[in-house]
């Protein structure tokens, strides 16, 4: 019966057990001679939490021995998405309690705060597990290249068009297709379509436009363009990325002509219904 | 509380006094005899057959209409229109109403006036000019004016004085002064102010004391919608139109009334049916024109005397816009069912052998000649000799005549040889601002004139293209 006291005595120890030597090393290493029957991997294998409990002592215990390194003051440190209550749940399966779970996140924090270039490998791992998958924090814009002339491409689409437009400092003419906007597009609404990225952000006397756009009908060409000259505008301001989403310059609209199906008149439409 | 009462007096009268049925008789008050037929109706339905009653008053004092069978529910309901036609002409009136002037718009404070010296003046390029009464007058006579532009928006007719504008002008000058005819084609893109240069060259005329002879359209002159005949003892056969003469001789008595009253003939004109001694003002010689038939001697008089040498005759403009319904084989038919050319009618014939100039005009004046983009027929030859013109002044590379093109016409190529294009191109961001503080000052344009609206005017204008401008602001419901 001395491996499950032992169990016990180390489970309800808590985070604040002193930790030179490894108490689970020490109690495999006594039980394994006497009993017979294998012995769970885990000391918190019989509590309900089993595996957010392991981490838990874990992080307390990395706390404790880690805590004369250097920290970072608050606002230096690297932001980190960290999962919620629910992510983390989920992720590891068990029903961790909120309170707990605070708790445990007080330490991560205080864990991570350690200075970068002494971050400990031990203490970066255990932190893996309270990190959310995919860090957005990490992501790196993709910026469209200027070249030499000044120049920024752009490429867009809507239904069935494509446009490529090419953007330069300038004082706001604008060509597409060789022609003048009021050339290329009838409708005034398609003009203001077109123009919608700079006019948005206030950069028509900005700069030059010259577009060429192939594929589908008016409509589709305008949109198409409002697309590609936000891109190529991006390219020159990246800080308008927030402007031109609020204005819809940024998002393609996958919207496309539904397909025709089998036994369908249309995309959608049946044949009448004929007695006989 | 009061809205409702508030929103009834913008209703129409008639229908302002309509109370509910049931506190007040209907009454109309109209004559019996009405022959208007939404009063003389009679307001109570005929009695006698009143439809079955198919509604079920439910116990609750609930009403429910029955079910109705409807046999003819696709049928369109046909409600025949007793309302009078209009009268022959009266749409075609409305069509072609010039409206000059909009109580709605707000007076522009500030304007100056057009004159003389301000056409040429360098400093007032780009700045808005309103016409004078007088000057107003002279052009609605000519019919200068197009039902197609903007001028019912606005207070009082005022024009932008544009870079070309006093190009024109000061070769219009330059041209009196050596006493030299300046012979020019006006072209552009579609919408660019063509026909509006046309009328600033006929206002400076006017301005300036000239003698104005404006075909406002082309196309009226060929497309066989007046009366023509053959002159007598023409070879090749040329084709008077008088009913057309009688109407430039109309427009000149009107618009030109005080020169030619001090004009005085200096030939004896025994060709004329009434008796014009030497010394006879001009315009006792034109007011003999009374009825179509007899017009065509009168205006080869006038036209005669207008061009005499060393008679100290003032300047002359000969205008006209849609230069390419001129430039073709007419829609007139000769004896022998031949399309007859525009060219044999003579008083086209008049205006291209001044445009090509093998005739001159001895006191000087200008032949002004705008082409239209709208409505204008494929003019291979015109199109060939203006981009010609444009490549010879540096605003094009050179054009290749197509070679197996059939539908080049010598005569035309030969009366556009000699001529001057001025190239009208879109306006510049000054002009367009000046013009949209007009519109604005008229209560048209609801924003701010900035830098930020003139550029996004500008840039939907298809780069300060005047009409694409009006058009994506004043003509657009959105402002």
């Amino acid at each position: 019966m001395a491996a499950p006291v032992a169990l016990t005595r180390h489970m309800t120890s808590g985070p604040d057990v002193p930790g030179d030597h490894n108490p689970l090393t020490d109690v495999l290493d006594g039980v394994a001679d006497v009993h017979a029957r294998p012995l769970p991997v885990s000391p918190s294998y019989f509590s309900r939490q089993a595996r957010f409990n392991d981490s838990y002592l874990l992080l307390a215990k990395l706390a404790e021995r880690h805590r004369k390194l250097p920290v970072l003051p608050k606002d230096q440190v690297q932001p980190v998405a960290w999962k919620n209550l629910d992510n983390f749940r989920q992720a590891i399966g068990e029903q961790v309690k909120a309170t707990e779970f605070v708790r445990c996140m007080e330490l991560v924090k205080t864990l991570n705060r350690i200075h970068p270039r002494l971050m400990p490998k031990e203490v970066s791992d255990a932190l893996l597990p309270f990190k959310k998958a995919v860090q957005p924090y990490l992501n790196v814009e993709k910026t469209a290249p200027i070249d030499k002339f000044g120049r920024a491409l752009g490429s867009g689409r809507r239904k069935t068009s494509v446009a490529r437009a090419w953007l330069v400092e300038g004082t706001g003419e604008m060509l597409v297709n060789g022609k003048t906007l009021a050339d290329a597009f009838g409708r005034v609404h398609d003009r203001e379509s077109a123009t919608w990225a700079l006019r948005s952000t206030g950069r028509t006397d900005k700069y030059n436009v010259w577009a060429l756009v192939e594929g589908g009908g008016t409509t589709g060409q305008a949109e198409a363009l409002t697309l590609a000259i936000a891109k190529a505008l991006m390219a020159h301001e990246p800080a308008l990325k927030p402007a031109l989403r609020r204005a819809g310059c940024v998002t393609r609209d996958p919207r496309k002509v539904e397909r025709k199906k089998p036994g369908h008149v249309k995309a959608r439409k049946m044949p009448a219904w004929v007695k006989r | 509380m009061s809205v409702p009462n508030g929103l009834r007096c913008l209703l129409r009268p008639s229908t302002t006094t309509s109370i509910p049925a049931r506190i007040v008789p209907v009454t109309v008050l109209a004559a019996s005899f009405s022959s208007t037929s939404l009063l003389g109706k009679n307001p109570l339905p005929p009695k006698g057959k009143a439809p079955p009653s198919r509604v079920k008053v439910l116990p609750g004092g609930h009403i429910r209409a029955g079910k109705k069978m409807q046999l003819g529910k696709f049928k369109k309901n046909k409600q025949v229109d007793r309302s009078r036609p209009p009268a022959p002409g009266e749409r075609k009136a409305y069509r072609k109403r010039v409206t000059l002037s909009n109580n709605n718009a707000l007076p522009v404070e500030g304007l100056e006036e057009m004159s003389p010296q301000a056409m040429v003046d360098p400093e007032k390029v780009g700045r808005m000019l309103a016409l004078p009464n007088e000057l107003v007058d002279q052009l609605r006579a000519v019919e200068a004016f197009k039902p197609t532009q903007t001028w019912n928006m606005f207070r009082q007719p005022s024009i932008l004085q544009r870079k070309e504008t006093r190009e024109l002008a000061e070769k219009m000058q330059a041209a009196a002064g050596k006493g030299e005819t300046l012979k020019l084609v006006i072209s552009g893109d579609r919408l660019v102010g063509k026909s509006m240069l046309l009328l600033q060259a006929v206002s400076y005329a006017y301005l300036n004391n000239w003698i104005v002879f404006h075909i406002p359209e082309g196309q009226e002159l060929t497309n066989a919608s007046t009366d023509y005949a053959p002159i007598p003892n023409t070879a090749p056969t040329q084709y008077s139109q008088q009913a057309y003469a009688l109407r430039i001789l109309q427009f000149l008595r009107k618009a030109n009334q005080k020169l030619l009253l001090d004009l005085k003939t200096v030939f004896p004109h025994p060709e004329l049916v009434q008796h014009f001694p030497v010394g006879t003002s001009l315009l006792q010689v034109a007011n003999a024109a009374k009825e179509p038939d007899s017009t065509w001697p009168i205006f080869n008089a006038v036209l005669q005397e207008l061009t005499a040498e060393g008679a100290g005759r003032p300047p002359i403009l000969f205008s006209l816009d849609g230069l390419s319904f001129v430039m073709k084989a007419s829609e007139y038919r000769s004896p022998a069912f031949e399309l007859i050319h525009s060219h044999d009618l003579s008083i086209v014939r008049r205006f291209v052998d001044l445009l090509s100039g093998k005739t001159k005009l001895p006191s000087g004046g200008a032949v002004v000649a705008a082409t239209s983009r709208g409505n204008s027929p494929r003019n291979p030859s015109m199109e060939l000799m203006i981009a010609q013109q444009e490549a010879k002044q540096g605003l094009r590379e050179q054009p290749v005549k197509e070679p197996y093109n059939r539908k080049y016409d010598d005569r035309v190529e030969a009366a556009m040889r000699d001529i001057e294009v001025l190239r009208l191109s879109s306006v510049s961001r000054s002009e367009a601002r000046s013009l949209m503080e007009y519109w604005a000052a008229s209560g048209l344009l609801r924003t701010a004139v900035d830098e930020k609206a003139v550029s996004d005017k500008w840039a939907l204008g298809g780069n300060g293209n005047l009409g694409e401008m009006e058009r994506a602001t004043l003509l657009t419901m959105r402002y």
